[in-house]
């Protein structure tokens, strides 16, 4: 019943924002690169479902290698900022340094230092989104009730039951709720980035190809943002699909 | 003779406070303090918030460390009891873990530090659960129990080690005054099957004068014990006895003893 209407109820969203995007098009004659409208980008996805299907598996594989990077980076370094206060003090602005940084700025070191291909995507996308994972891992063990505390040390439990069965299970509403935010981060970097590393394959590859092709660059670079949103889209589903699964516990989810 | 003494020692502890106080920054939570508690005695801290009764069972937890004096349990340091799991804590919020069951939240003291744990247990969890009326619910999340139900998975969870020693921070403070009646009467029940000695912070007459052979009646500025009052009434204790005259005269006496202390801080 709660997961059919997590996926009915986003899609009678999305189908009414095609519909109103479709109408301003045709009613203001909007120019093509501008705007294109959503019924010319499918016929456009028609003519090549392979070349584009392809193309977002590439940035989808980008997007999730990342971000599973992105967050075993942030349980190792929030569970030791959580552990200690000292450690979450000084690794804080580090982290807030990282997230403010526009990625435009640095993204030719990057590619210079790991060469063209995959490997600046990967690191990229790791890089942007765990931070912003980090925190939600270091709120969320911070949250673990202190009476739960006490009643592990009451038995002298290790550090790592603690953590396992304790601070990581208290830190998942959070992370969820993290989560949504690194998946658009995630997406955005991995497009960037796939424009500026010349990888053979990815939306960002032919999006920005398509970007400098005055004729008919609109339709290909229309349709590559049209895939990456629905990409984004489809990540978030499977988020809360999981995390209605996950956290049927937790209060946000009754 | 000789193996009952010993079954004895097994099933119930002996805890020894020797002049133990405790600072938190300047603030003097409690003055040193001594205090025997007898294998299979149970003992109550009575006194109003601020006496530092909390503070003197988290002292024998081993949670906190004492700024000045010992507590041996069994000749053990309380650190040493605990990694033992010869402790068996039961704390004010009944801290239940959401995600996990009724029965996962009941067994959560045996999964952790495993390699301490017992090879027999006298009733297993299943079993306790029944004794406490939560047979049907044993695989019900936390969030569907009312406050007194979540609290029994709070005792089961303790009873369930076989620990010789029981410490119960005021764990019916929560609930309503049926209920917590109640929950005194199932404590009672559980423990005679099993002799655990025990520590028990309250601020209930009625409570101190049910379940203790000791009420030691404390008061605030800095914590201590005024005074040791001594629980006269027969055990087996049966619920009737709170209708009784003699108990009334108890929570009586305890009360008196608990304005004067009070009175005099």
């Amino acid at each position: 019943m709660r997961i059919s209407r997590a996926i009915a109820a986003p899609m009678v969203g999305i189908v009414t924002f095609l519909l109103a995007w479709e109408g301003l098009v045709r009613a203001l004659d909007i120019r093509r690169f501008v705007l294109l409208a959503p019924s010319a980008i499918l016929s456009e996805l028609a003519d090549d479902p392979g070349g584009y299907g392809s193309n977002t598996l590439v940035t989808a594989r980008h997007m999730f290698i990342g971000l599973a990077i992105g967050l075993a980076i942030s349980l190792v370094v929030g569970s030791a900022m959580a552990a200690w206060r000292f450690v979450e003090e000084a690794a804080q602005p580090i982290l807030i340094a990282i997230l403010v940084t526009p990625w435009v700025a640095y993204i030719t070191s990057i590619v210079i230092w790991l060469n063209f291909g995959e490997r600046p995507i990967l690191f990229l996308v790791a890089f942007t989104s765990f931070p912003v994972l980090t925190f939600g891992v270091v709120g969320g063990m911070r949250s673990a009730e202190p009476a739960a505390r006490e009643l592990l040390a009451s038995v002298d439990a290790s550090k790592w039951e603690v953590l396992w069965r304790l601070r990581l299970p208290s830190a998942l509403p959070s992370l969820f709720t993290t989560g949504r935010f690194s998946i658009g981060l995630a997406l955005a970097a991995a497009y960037f980035a796939e424009t500026k590393a010349l990888d053979p394959k990815g939306l960002g590859v032919i999006g920005q190809r398509a970007s400098l092709d005055q004729t008919s660059g609109a339709e290909v670079l229309w349709t590559t943002i049209f895939c990456t949103a629905a990409l984004g889209i489809t990540g978030l589903m499977v988020l809360t699909v999981a995390e209605r699964t996950l956290l049927r516990w937790h209060s946000s989810q009754r | 003779m000789s193996t009952t003494a010993v079954t004895i020692e097994l099933v119930s502890a002996r805890v020894q406070i020797t002049g133990v106080s405790k600072n938190f920054e300047a603030v003097a939570a409690l003055a040193p303090t001594d205090l025997t508690i007898e294998p299979g005695e149970i003992v109550t801290l009575l006194g109003p918030s601020g006496c530092g009764k909390t503070t003197l069972l988290r002292l024998v937890a081993g949670l906190i460390e004492p700024t000045t004096g010992t507590v041996t349990i069994d000749d053990q340091a309380p650190s040493a009891a605990r990694a033992a799991k010869r402790i068996g804590f039961v704390p004010q919020a009944p801290a239940l873990l959401p995600w996990r069951t009724v029965r996962g939240n009941a067994s959560l003291l045996l999964d952790l530090n495993r390699k301490k744990g017992h090879a027999v247990q006298s009733a297993s969890v299943d079993e306790l659960l029944d004794a406490v009326g939560l047979s049907g619910f044993a695989d019900a999340h936390p969030h569907e129990l009312s406050g007194g139900m979540q609290q029994r998975v709070g005792l089961v969870r303790a009873f369930v080690l076989d620990a010789p020693l029981l410490l119960m921070d005021e764990p019916f403070a929560a609930l309503d005054e049926i209920t917590r009646t109640e929950m005194r009467h199932l404590l009672t029940r559980l423990r005679a099957q099993r002799e655990a000695t025990i520590l028990f912070v309250t601020h209930s007459l009625s409570e101190a004068a049910f379940l203790s052979d000791r009420v030691a009646v404390m008061s605030p500025r800095p914590g201590h014990i005024n005074t040791l009052e001594p629980v006269g009434l027969e055990r087996p204790r049966q619920p009737e006895l709170e209708d009784t005259p003699e108990f009334f005269a108890t929570t009586t006496r305890l009360r008196h003893a608990l304005v004067t202390a009070t009175d005099s801080a």
